[in-house]
């Protein structure tokens, strides 16, 4: 049932992504939450949901330009963060998470080839189109766009429970193998995170970013450590 | 002499409607030209009752068109505005055309830099550093305000290009957006940063002081090696590993794991 619920879910945020709306509902701010939440953990989701909204945060379609399927790769990340978290009958961690993020990353990267398929797939739309308009069947060529929500939802549907699967299977099965590296992974998982704000900050492309950036940064350390000392 | 042909205030609504499907089947030989024809065709049917007109209406918005999806809705707006008037024999069919072919260009550009570089980035840094300090309501709200601005933006595009036509021009441009976007993109690099600060601080509340040193290296090294172009999921795999095998290694040196 679970990776039913997330195959709809994934499906469903492909074509937001693209086709239908662009309201953010599939990004993975928005979108990792509403996985977990799918599956009965919402803490879960919300885990990964801002180091992965901020690693992804430059993934815009730009013109012509393909980004990385962020939706497809969160969709798979949190859905396989949650389902490994309730294999291990512990809950999600950030140590599950991490290795979720290990192991389906690169799904973004598979949906982005993905898309140049679908692309192709909606030029044969429109040549249909064009010869349905030829024939006077009016009605029939302009229905023919919403053609294009088709494979984009069966793409996301198919590999994102795929890579839930995957991560539901090798995640406990790590985890489970070497206990020591729980706390690494756990020290792993936030400099993965920290990184991802890193990440944020470049894909803004401001001139003033590294010291915005910088200078965020070292503000909240500091306030953090002087607060810290105030309070001893 | 017979009134000027007018499109319904319902099928106004129903062509809005039929706009937020734009990029439903984007291709690369006529980009969004399906979603154009698809968002327009109620329109047509509304002005054109004679079938021949209202197929030669539609094989024109069946070339080639390509614009921001939100910044679309101004340009669907502004060939009904033009359609209306090639209804009423007061303009020739190619009028429409010209209006997409000058307005596309500019649109799409102001669309992309204000909306998908700025706006949206801005939010979705908002929410991430709302959802660090107070849960999935920070993000409820930020998703919430960020709609409320894109389909104010995007209904008032539409209803000013069918308004107004080519006059859309000097209304957008006293939005000022691209200065918005730079200040957008700045707030949002800080709170990137101060994203990263919470994340370091839970590094250190999971690992102490070495995980937030570890924690502080990645955010802070990984900037630099992105800003002189290293490959985001390579770098963002060497910081999850390398920050796990430093702890490990810290652990094994300090006799704990």
């Amino acid at each position: 049932m679970g990776y039913l619920v997330l195959a709809l879910v994934a499906g469903l945020a492909a074509v937001e992504r693209k086709g239908f709306l662009q309201a953010m509902l599939s990004r993975p701010i928005a979108l990792a939450p509403l996985a977990g939440w799918a599956l009965g953990d919402l803490e879960g989701g919300l885990l990964v949901a801002a180091p992965l909204e901020l690693l992804w945060l430059g993934a815009v379609n730009l013109g012509a330009a393909l980004p990385v399927h962020e939706a497809l790769g969160t969709t798979a990340i949190a859905g396989g963060a949650v389902l490994a978290g309730r294999a291990l009958g512990e809950g999600t961690s950030p140590e599950g998470a991490i290795l979720a993020v290990l192991l389906c990353a690169p799904l973004a990267l598979l949906g982005r080839r993905a898309d140049r398929l679908v692309e192709i797939w909606n030029e044969r739309l429109a040549a249909r189109a064009e010869a349905e308009l030829l024939r006077h069947h009016a009605r029939a060529a302009v229905r023919t766009n919403l053609y294009g929500l088709v494979l984009p939802f069966a793409i996301a549907a198919v590999l994102a429970p795929v890579g839930a699967a995957a991560a539901e299977v090798a995640v406990p099965a790590l985890l489970s193998a070497v206990p020591g590296a729980r706390l690494p992974l756990r020290v792993g998982f936030f400099a993965f995170a920290a990184l991802a704000g890193a990440s944020g900050a470049k894909a803004l492309r401001a001139r003033t970013a590294p010291a915005l950036f910088f200078a965020g940064l070292v503000a909240v350390l500091a306030g953090a450590a002087l607060l810290g000392r105030l309070a001893t | 002499m017979s009134a000027p042909a007018k499109v319904p205030p319902l099928t106004l609504a129903r062509v809005f409607w039929r706009c937020l499907f734009v990029q439903a089947a984007w291709n690369r030989r006529g980009m969004q030209n399906l979603g154009f024809a698809y968002a327009i065709d109620p329109a047509l049917r509304a002005l054109y009752p004679d079938a021949d007109r209202r197929e030669e209406a539609l094989r024109r918005h069946l070339g080639f068109f390509n614009c921001h999806p939100y910044m679309a809705a101004a340009i669907v707006g502004g060939a009904i505005h033009h359609e209306e008037k090639v209804a009423s024999g007061a303009e020739p069919g190619a009028q429409p055309l010209q209006y997409k072919r000058t307005l596309q260009g500019p649109l799409a550009a102001l669309g992309d830099g204000f909306f998908w570089t700025a706006l949206r980035p801005f939010f979705g840094a908002v929410a991430a550093v709302g959802a660090l300090l107070a849960g999935w309501p920070a993000i409820v709200g930020a998703l919430a305000v960020y709609n409320l601005i894109h389909l104010v933006f995007r209904l008032g595009l539409f209803r000013a290009g069918y308004a107004k036509g080519d006059a859309i021009v000097g209304d957008i441009s006293r939005l000022a957006l691209p200065v918005v976007a730079d200040r957008l993109r700045s707030a949002g690099a800080a709170l990137c940063g101060v994203a990263a600060a919470i994340f370091v601080l839970r590094a250190a509340a999971a690992g102490g002081s070495s995980g937030a040193a570890l924690a502080t290296a990645a955010a802070a090294l990984g900037y630099l090696a992105l800003a002189r172009g290293a490959r985001l999921l390579p770098a963002a795999y060497v910081a999850a590993l390398a920050g796990a095998g430093a702890a490990l290694l810290y652990g094994r040196l300090h006799g704990s794991s």
